[in-house]
Formats: C-alpha cells, sequence, structure tokens
C-alpha cells in the first residue's frame, strides 16, 4: 500500500490546483477531496463546475465515471458484505481504485479488514494532504497541470496489473481492455470505462471456458 | 451551490460503493460470475491507464517521443522483472518526469 500512498500524491496535488485555477474556495476544493474522495469523479466535477454545468448534467457525468465502483463493490461482496455495518459503511466509502487494485485479487481468506481499513484511511490521508499542498501550490504555480502528474496512478495500475499476467486468458482480458478504452476514449464514449471494463472482463471469461473445454 | 453539487455527487458516489456489499440486497453469485469478476481487477485498471499512456493529449499518440508511453513501457518491464510495485511506480515517474521536461 506504501506504493499507492505514494501514486495518489501526484494526483492529490493535481486535483487541488485544479479546482483552485477552476475558481473554486479553498474549502470547496478541499471538501472534494474529504468528502467526494474520488480522484477522477473530482476532476470531471471540477471542470464542470469551472463551465457553469448544470446539476443534471453533473450528475450524469459523475454516474459515468463512478459505475466502475458497482463492479468494485460486486467484487468485493463475498468479502465486506458479511461484515458488521460499521465495517461495511467505512471500507465503502474508502473503496477506491486504489483499495480495488489491492483487495480486488485478494482471495476472501487472504482478505483482511484491518488492513483494508489501515490501506483505505492511508490513502485518504494522503490524497487530503496532497490535496492541501495542491491549494496552496496552485495560487503560486498556475501551470501544475501540465505537469502530466496522471502518470503516477498509470505506472502504478501498470506495475500491479503486469506481475499478475500469469495465464493467457488474462492477458487477453488485459489486451482487450485496452484497445476498447482507447477506442471509447478516441471515439470520445463518455461510458467508455465501463464499457472497457466489461469487455475485458468477458473476453477474459470466454478465453478461460474455451481453454477448459480444449 | 457548489457544496451542494458536491453533496449531490458524493451521494452518488457512496452509493456506487457501498451499493453491492449491502447484505439485505438480494444477489447470490453463482460460480460463473465469480470466475467473470476475476477478471474484473485487471481490466478495470487496465481501461483506467491505458487512455493516459497512449492518448494523453486526447489523441492517440503512438510514437517514440510519446513520455507517457515510453515510461509505461518502463513501467511494464521493471514490473516485469521485480514484481515491485514501489520500485515501479518511483523509477518510471522519475523516468517520465525527466522525458517530459526536456
Amino acid at each position: 500500500m506504501i506504493p499507492l500512498s505514494i501514486a495518489v500524491i501526484p494526483w492529490g496535488l493535481l486535483a487541488g490546483s485544479f479546482a483552485i485555477e477552476a475558481g473554486l474556495t479553498s474549502w470547496e476544493s478541499q471538501a472534494l477531496s474529504a468528502i467526494l474522495f474520488a480522484g477522477s469523479a473530482q476532476l470531471v466535477a471540477t471542470g464542470m463546475l469551472k463551465a457553469g454545468a448544470s446539476l443534471a448534467t453533473m450528475l450524469l457525468a459523475t454516474f459515468f465515471i463512478t459505475s466502475r465502483h458497482l463492479l468494485y463493490s460486486v467484487s468485493m461482496r463475498s468479502k465486506i458484505s458479511p461484515l458488521p455495518l460499521k465495517w461495511r459503511l467505512a471500507l465503502g466509502f474508502l473503496l477506491t481504485d486504489e483499495l480495488f487494485a489491492i483487495c480486488g485479487q485478494q482471495s476472501d481468506k487472504q482478505f483482511d479488514r484491518w488492513y483494508a481499513l489501515g490501506a483505505g484511511l492511508s490513502f485518504y490521508l494522503c490524497w487530503n494532504l496532497a490535496t492541501l499542498v495542491g491549494i496552496v501550490a496552485g495560487s503560486y504555480i498556475p501551470a501544475m497541470n501540465e505537469l502530466g502528474l496522471e502518470f503516477a496512478v498509470a505506472a502504478t495500475f501498470i506495475a500491479i496489473v503486469i506481475p499478475n499476467i500469469k495465464s493467457s486468458p488474462v492477458l487477453i482480458s488485459v489486451l482487450v481492455a485496452l484497445v476498447l478504452s482507447v477506442l471509447s476514449s478516441h471515439l470520445g464514449i463518455e461510458s467508455g470505462l465501463m464499457i472497457a471494463s466489461v469487455g475485458g472482463m468477458v473476453a477474459g471469461y470466454l478465453a478461460e471456458s474455451l481453454k477448459g473445454a480444449k | 451551490m457548489v457544496i451542494l453539487s458536491i453533496l449531490a455527487m458524493t451521494a452518488l458516489v457512496f452509493l456506487s460503493r457501498y451499493l453491492f456489499l449491502e447484505p439485505k440486497l438480494p444477489l447470490k453469485l453463482n460460480p460463473q460470475a465469480q470466475r467473470l469478476l476475476s477478471y474484473s481487477s485487471p481490466a478495470v485498471l487496465t481501461a483506467i491507464w491505458a487512455p493516459i499512456v497512449f492518448m494523453p493529449e486526447k489523441e492517440l499518440w503512438i510514437a517514440p517521443n510519446n513520455p507517457y508511453l515510453i515510461g509505461a513501457i518502463i513501467a511494464a518491464l521493471i514490473a516485469w522483472k521485480t514484481k515491485n510495485v514501489l520500485m515501479t511506480t518511483i523509477v518510471s515517474m522519475l523516468i517520465f518526469l525527466c522525458l517530459k521536461l526536456l
């Protein structure tokens, strides 16, 4: 979880400085990270607040971006749903891309609620501190969003995905998700992330079935 | 108004994270569904990183002067050889920043 805590720092900086640049107050910028706590949804929301989009438009865009969390929550169901309510609420709130990157591939036996809580809280803390620094720095360094800070997330996810490609169905799943996500992004399809994710999952599943049938 | 929008989006995001964690929701996952979900981690993570790497400027950019692509290839090589996430992140980030800023 240390690498992921480091990887959220550049994103947090970006979220904070971008919110200030978009004309939000320091409080509003920090509230985005403290309450919403969702990297990509925050960046899009900030952009739309800046553009003066209606609440309905913002909610629709948020829904497209956040729909992948439904996948996370259904994948984590066997691990988290038997826990008491306060655990479910806490881990639900903390269920980000990063937490899922760590716990998503654990078996039910490997899953440790305290570890998940610790990881989730450490992301929350790093994310919010980085946002604060971004808010302060954003007032001084205007071009911070041109540094390419989002590469940190890409690098971390690559580092998690690549060593887990241990079979041909996983490789196929990754390749299909890759091509579909780039393609939908190219075509400007808003729900591209979901299309690519589900497409990759189905491709991996089918490849596994074919392999088993041989 | 801004705070209201933030709260409305928060409700939506939290709901999507919590929905299937609720045990009262009647949903039984059969072995097929569980097998399908075992691919969710590589598929979703790839769907997030691939557009950042291949189209950082919103257009397809496959060329040796794309620092995101070079950084990603280096990250993939280090991850494959070492399986060390921390080292992969730090080394590839440093190389990326050098390429980007030079």
